[in-house]
């Protein structure tokens, strides 16, 4: 029963985004646009900035984390679906499992794109070969961002200035995602390959997912409670 | 009328606990700066040290209770906690801002630079400092029974995010803080702990007395909205 509406819930999401390609396309051109300034706020356009691949990276994967998330309760907002949800027997931690796997995919979908340009835009040395262990950390990262994301976005959603809250409660708890995330890039780029440093940011991620995951489960009906 | 000025509930106690806070934080302040033996290597600042480490353990404190204190709203509903709740943050955030402070100036005599980014320390608490700044930009944007619950929900995330900051920063960055307490003890004479104890107590004591004293200026202030509510209708 719960699978099903789960499977419901995130099939709706991703119908919508299908056909409307409204949030991914804009995080993926953000991101891009962020990348470019980064490059120029850093230094010059022949500056090697191989050293600092990881920073970039999840600097901009953060901020478009935060694009991303303040667009997930848009279209139930707007078109009054949520209430519809909310008065539906759907269990509220299904509304949050469903949420965090739509921001997952989008991250993921947006990485995609956005991880192999950072190699290409940034990276003088082996940059491909790593890409597995990239990958693996991303994915721990997204559901950092999917299942802390959720939860803010959630008590966000019923504020007054709520397009500027988000970012405000959003980014110091995103921090120490950014830091692993950065830390584990930079373990195994450009020629490095401290995989004991890589494994510490995977665990840490993994024990920020856990964590998260048990706050938003606990407080989660009181998010929605009206 | 036969209403007799009747005494705010805690009223007695914000005034025991001010009285002791002050006793201690005035004893602590003699004894750091008069009694406690002068550290071989660094000199008159490491005296800072007193009270940059209590003020942090007692910022910790206060928002370990605001996420009791959240937890108890959400499962009680009850107006008080999250009185509790934000006085302690507020509390709790003023003290991390004074660790930040004197951290840096601790950074500056040890170090010779206000901000040392290589210190997990004094990093991580400057995104307390921001996690815990943010409860008020949230708890000032929405109304009434939402602001209660949202800021109780905060409360526990952000203390959750707390020891992940801890953690975060520490793999990432090398040592360079001097580690005053280790797993086999603390790392410091007799001489010098006591006072640490006497600061730290003298902290904890004026957190509570703080708290209490929010709390009693809450309780008066909603007992004055109803007395002019019913002077209205009268």
């Amino acid at each position: 029963m719960r699978r099903r509406q789960l499977t419901a819930l995130v099939r709706k999401d991703l119908r919508l985004e299908l056909r409307t390609r409204e949030t991914i396309v804009a995080m993926v051109l953000f991101a891009i646009v962020m990348l470019a300034i980064l490059q120029f706020g850093f230094g010059t356009r022949d500056d090697d900035l191989t050293r600092f691949t990881g920073g970039l990276m999840w600097v901009t994967l953060a901020f478009t984390a935060v694009l991303g998330v303040g667009r997930s309760y848009v279209a139930e907002r707007e078109q009054r679906v949520l209430d519809g949800l909310l008065v539906s027997p759907v269990p509220r931690v299904v509304l949050l499992g469903a949420k965090a796997i739509a921001i997952f995919l989008y991250m993921t979908a947006v990485e995609i794109i956005v991880i192999p340009l950072v190699g290409i835009f940034f990276v003088k040395g082996p940059y491909w070969d790593s890409m597995g262990w990239i990958a693996i950390a991303a994915l721990l990262a997204n559901l950092c961002i999917a299942l802390s994301g959720t939860l803010f976005s959630g008590l966000a959603l019923f504020t007054r200035a709520r397009d500027l809250i988000l970012p405000v409660l959003f980014l110091p708890a995103l921090v120490p995602v950014v830091i692993a995330g950065a830390g584990a890039t930079h373990a195994v780029v450009g020629g490095a390959h401290d995989m004991s440093e890589w494994r510490g940011y995977c665990l840490f991620l993994a024990a920020y997912a856990i964590l998260f995951a048990l706050v938003s489960i606990a407080t989660y009906d009181a998010v929605f409670d009206d | 009328m036969t209403d007799s000025p009747a005494r705010i509930p805690g009223e007695r106690a914000a005034m025991i606990w001010g009285v002791l806070a002050t006793i201690l934080v005035v004893a602590a302040t003699i004894g750091v700066f008069l009694v406690a033996p002068e550290d071989a290597d660094q000199g008159v600042i490491q005296r800072i040290f007193y009270f940059h480490v209590a003020i942090a353990i007692t910022s910790l404190v206060a928002f370990a209770v605001s996420c009791v204190a959240g937890i108890l709203y959400l499962r009680t509903r009850n107006d008080r906690w999250d009185d509790v709740g934000e006085a302690s943050i507020r509390i709790g955030l003023l003290m991390s801002v004074l660790v930040v402070i004197t951290g840096s100036i601790w950074a500056k005599a040890s170090w010779g630079t206000w901000w040392v980014w290589s210190d997990p320390r004094l990093v991580t608490y400057l995104i307390v400092v921001l996690i815990y700044a943010a409860y008020f930009v949230l708890r000032s944007s929405a109304e009434d029974d939402r602001k209660m619950r949202y800021s109780a929900i905060y409360a526990i995330a952000g203390f959750a995010s707390v020891p992940l900051s801890f953690y975060s920063v520490r793999v990432a960055e090398s040592f360079v803080h001097p580690v005053v307490f280790t797993g086999s003890g603390a790392n410091m004479p007799d001489s010098m702990l006591i006072w640490f104890v006497v600061s730290q107590a003298a902290m904890l004591a004026l957190f509570i007395a703080l708290l209490e004293l929010d709390l009693v200026g809450r309780r008066s202030e909603r007992a004055l909205r109803r007395l002019a509510l019913r002077l209205e209708n009268a």
